[in-house]
């Protein structure tokens, strides 16, 4: 399996207190792939269910994210490639 | 100094770790000036006032803390943040002529102010310290007797050279008998200010202490050429002037226009240091509800240094001249309002 990737950006160099401070993970894995599984019950008799579809991903990731300082970071938005973060100075 | 660490990992534990550090700015100090260098301790107390701006000539025999300024000792220690303007500008009578004195054992003749500035016509230009003056070490003297002081004074400042180079450069200036173009002018300014920084970079200096230079910020093509990098690299500050004297200025465009000028025309050594806005105000002529215009100004720094670009770290309200403010205690209930709210905070 292959090692993932990831950059983690902020949204400046420094922050006055009580600023809004956002955090972009820009993340992937050459293995992680998103897949839909499709579902179709066949009986004895050879009667069949209407196809369910369902997702899965393969190896999938997870992203945590620490302050050394103790700031809270709250997820915002994560679409499975690029995840967006926001704390409080 | 803060720092995020992310880490990703896989179903398998192979991980991959990313970090970013960040830096938590103190609140922008608000300051003051008050009219003809006056004791500004009664406007300031009870008010989040945390900086000042002080002008000396370097003519006058008493810098630090200035003839019959006590205050100044008393405010300082108290952790007010000085922004001393030393100006080669002589403002007249006396001593306008030669002078000789003895400091620290090292006796000095000084010779009288040799160049005009602030040449507009139609008015009386005032004298300075020639830039020759000083490349030549006739002023020498004048600055040893200003560090002496200094060294008394018991904390650090900054030391603004000059107020506005713009200003005493708009019409040109004039040294011994030769007349020099604003460019020229600024050229000069940059080599006689580069001097002082040898002169006083090679003694014993108060800890704390930082250097700027002065400019109005009026004039794109002039901060250009007086903020040259290697000039910047001597710097702790950058620092203009911003008033409101149309009654459509806004505080965000007023004191955005000179950081936009350096933003796209000066190099990363400059861009890499705060600024000191040494002089703000709004001038009540055009804006009578100079309250109500005060009010926006923490919003507007706050934009500012939410962008990219050096960030505003003092900002010291001029109330003299065009900033005066009229009514005064209104004027001054408007500041301590603004200087009690973020970025200030």
């Amino acid at each position: 399996m292959a090692a993932p990737t990831a950059i983690a950006a902020l949204s400046a160099p420094d922050y006055s207190p009580g600023d809004q401070m956002l955090l972009t993970v820009t993340y992937s894995d050459t293995d992680t792939k998103p897949l839909t599984v499709t579902i179709v019950v066949t009986d004895a008799q050879g009667n069949s269910s209407a196809p369910v579809k369902v997702t899965a991903v393969i190896d999938p990731l997870t992203l945590t994210v620490n302050d050394d300082s103790g700031r809270t970071w709250t997820r915002v938005s994560d679409n499975g490639s690029v995840a967006v973060y926001r704390a409080v100075a | 100094m803060p720092r995020v660490t992310v880490q990703v990992r896989d179903a398998a534990g192979h991980t991959a770790t990313a970090t970013a550090n960040y830096a938590l700015s103190q609140p922008v100090l608000g300051g003051y000036y008050l009219s003809g260098g006056a004791d500004p301790t009664a406007d300031m107390a009870g008010g989040n006032f945390r900086s000042l701006t002080q002008y000396r000539s370097f003519a006058d025999g008493y810098t630090f803390p200035g003839y019959n300024r006590p205050w100044l000792i008393n405010l300082g220690r108290a952790g007010v943040q000085m922004n001393m303007v030393l100006e080669l500008k002589h403002y007249g009578a006396p001593n306008a002529g030669p002078q000789s004195f003895t400091v620290d054992g090292t006796s000095y003749t000084v010779p009288g102010p040799s160049m005009t500035i602030q040449q507009r016509p139609g008015t009386t230009w005032p004298k300075a310290y020639g830039y020759g003056q000083v490349l030549n070490g006739q002023c020498d003297g004048l600055f040893h007797r200003a560090l002496a002081q200094y060294r008394t004074l018991g904390f650090g400042v900054n030391i603004q050279l000059a107020s506005e180079l713009d200003t005493d450069h708009e019409f040109g200036t004039t040294e011994g008998s030769r007349a020099y173009t604003w460019a020229e002018s600024d050229a000069r300014a940059v080599q006689a200010m580069n001097y002082i920084l040898t002169w006083f970079k090679a003694r014993t200096l108060p800890a704390g202490t930082t250097f700027s230079i002065g400019l109005g910020g009026f004039d794109r093509a002039c901060f250009q050429r007086t903020h040259p990098e290697a000039l910047m690299s001597r710097l702790d500050f950058l620092q203009w002037n911003t008033y409101a004297t149309n009654a459509n200025d806004t505080a965000l465009a007023r004191f955005r226009r000179t950081k936009d000028w350096g933003v796209a025309d000066l190099g990363p050594v400059a861009l890499s240091r705060p600024v000191i806005i040494a002089e703000w105000g709004v001038r009540s002529a055009e804006i009578p509800n100079q309250p109500a215009w005060i009010a926006t100004v923490p919003a507007a720094v706050a934009k500012l240094n939410a962008e990219r670009g050096p960030r505003i770290v003092r900002t010291n309200y001029f109330n003299s001249g065009w900033g005066t403010l009229s009514p005064k205690a209104a004027g001054l209930a408007a500041l301590r309002a603004a200087y009690a709210t973020r970025p200030y905070v």
